[in-house]
């Protein structure tokens, strides 16, 4: 088992292939930040989240043989956990209302969109801008999600969203023309 | 969190859960390909026949229409096959952003190997002739196909504008009896300024294409003859 942990993502992908006991320990890596990422997307309760991610699991297992050791693990996990996220909306026919994230991950999504120099001091300046998030098409708040809360790279981004590179870039932009515009029609000038 | 973990294995063992075979992932992703390949290739043998099209037509008369280059062409161009290819292109185009790997490639490099692609096999379908296959077929089988296609035949059947063609019935001294495209019989007067193109032979059966002016329904009188094939300029300097 201890040896099992020193392996790389793709040498237990290989493994699990054959044992499912190994791909308990992928699960065991992933299933934090995957748990987070389903939360932050969507705003289910943590026993639904759980639900997702099993099945999330599940469509991992069932398709490791697809898996390409090109790619990042990981980017491929993220993808998996995207593409049944955007399933379950349609299966349940709604969409994401708020993304249910924490104060931190608020802070991080903020500064980096709005390219904020200092912490803000009004509280209720920072509740209208999450107001402001809230109210973006989901296309804009996932990539902004990833970009500065999960914190990936552009590479990784296009993996997990299977987009050119430009259309991620032009998507980051635009979510954050938007964002500035939202403020400005609400007159937030809190900055 | 650690139940989860469990309860997934679990899961997996109990509903018997496997990753799915290799060959299904591989199949899959040979299938988009095959579906790009015969998307190209379609449009491949599209461009054959805009180029079997446009190659047929004669070029240098424009100007004894009264057109500039720039209008001629417009007139002439195969609209409804280019607009097939566009559809074709931009369908490759989606289809390889759809593969495995395909949004990992810039625009232009897919747009450039989507061109080259499509050329190289128009090229060599354009070889075996199939073309100018599809356009016969075209124009016996679709409806309204030959009427909004320009081709030679219908360059060179506008009397009243100067252009006729057919085969010759019969040649007597200044004067020669021809059978149109549409089987009419002409009349056709040559005088001395009448050029008749080297590689030309006056003779029954041959194809011709002369260039004049309309004297009334069954006389045209010739001011250029050329044969049907070509310019006729083979031969000129025997």
């Amino acid at each position: 088992m201890t040896e099992e942990k020193a392996l790389t993502d793709a040498q237990l992908v290989e493994s699990a292939r054959l044992n499912p006991e190994s791909f308990g320990l992928l699960m065991e890596r992933y299933q934090n930040p995957l748990f987070h990422y389903i939360r932050r997307l969507t705003q289910l309760a943590s026993d639904d989240v759980q639900d997702l991610l099993q099945e999330v699991f599940i469509k991992i297992y069932q398709n490791l043989n697809s898996y390409d050791s090109d790619l990042k693990f990981s980017s491929w996990a993220y993808r998996i956990a995207h593409n049944q996220v955007i399933d379950h909306f349609r299966r349940v026919s709604s969409r994401p209302k708020t993304n249910a994230l924490e104060d931190y991950e608020w802070d991080k999504l903020i500064q980096a969109s709005v390219h904020l120099e200092k912490e803000l001091a009004n509280k209720d300046c920072v509740e209208k801008i999450k107001n402001c998030i809230q109210a973006l098409p989901m296309k804009y708040k996932e990539v902004l999600i990833l970009r500065f809360v999960e914190e990936k790279e552009y590479e990784e981004i296009m993996d997990i969203l299977r987009k050119p590179k430009g259309t991620v870039a032009t998507l980051i932009a635009r979510g954050k023309q938007e964002l500035k515009k939202k403020m400005k029609e609400q007159n937030i000038d809190c900055l | 969190m650690k139940n989860l973990i469990q309860d997934t294995l679990n899961k997996i063992k109990k509903e018997h859960i496997a990753p799915e075979p290799r060959w299904k992932f591989l199949s899959r992703k040979i299938g988009v390909w095959i579906g790009v390949i015969a998307v190209v290739a379609l449009a491949a043998l599209v461009i054959s026949v805009v180029y079997f099209l446009l190659a047929q037509l004669d070029w240098e008369i424009y100007p004894l229409m009264h057109q500039n280059m720039f209008v001629y062409g417009l007139s002439v161009m195969p609209y409804f096959w280019l607009t097939f290819l566009g559809v074709l292109a931009l369908l490759a185009f989606l289809a390889v952003r759809k593969t495995e790997n395909g949004y990992r490639f810039n625009w232009l490099l897919i747009v450039s190997s989507i061109a080259i692609g499509i050329l190289a096999i128009g090229f060599f379908i354009s070889r075996i002739g199939w073309g100018g296959r599809l356009n016969g077929v075209m124009m016996h089988q679709m409806p309204y196909y030959a009427q909004n296609v320009a081709t030679k035949e219908k360059q060179w059947m506008q009397p009243e504008k100067g252009f006729l063609a057919g085969t010759i019935r019969a040649v007597s001294g200044s004067a020669l009896e021809i059978d149109d495209l549409n089987s009419v019989v002409w009349n056709i007067q040559l005088t001395k300024q009448t050029l008749v193109r080297p590689s030309v032979t006056l003779a029954q059966g041959q194809m011709i294409k002369i260039i004049g002016t309309r004297k009334d329904a069954q006389n045209f009188s010739a001011t250029e003859i050329r044969p049907w094939m070509g310019q006729g300029m083979m031969g000129a300097d025997r």
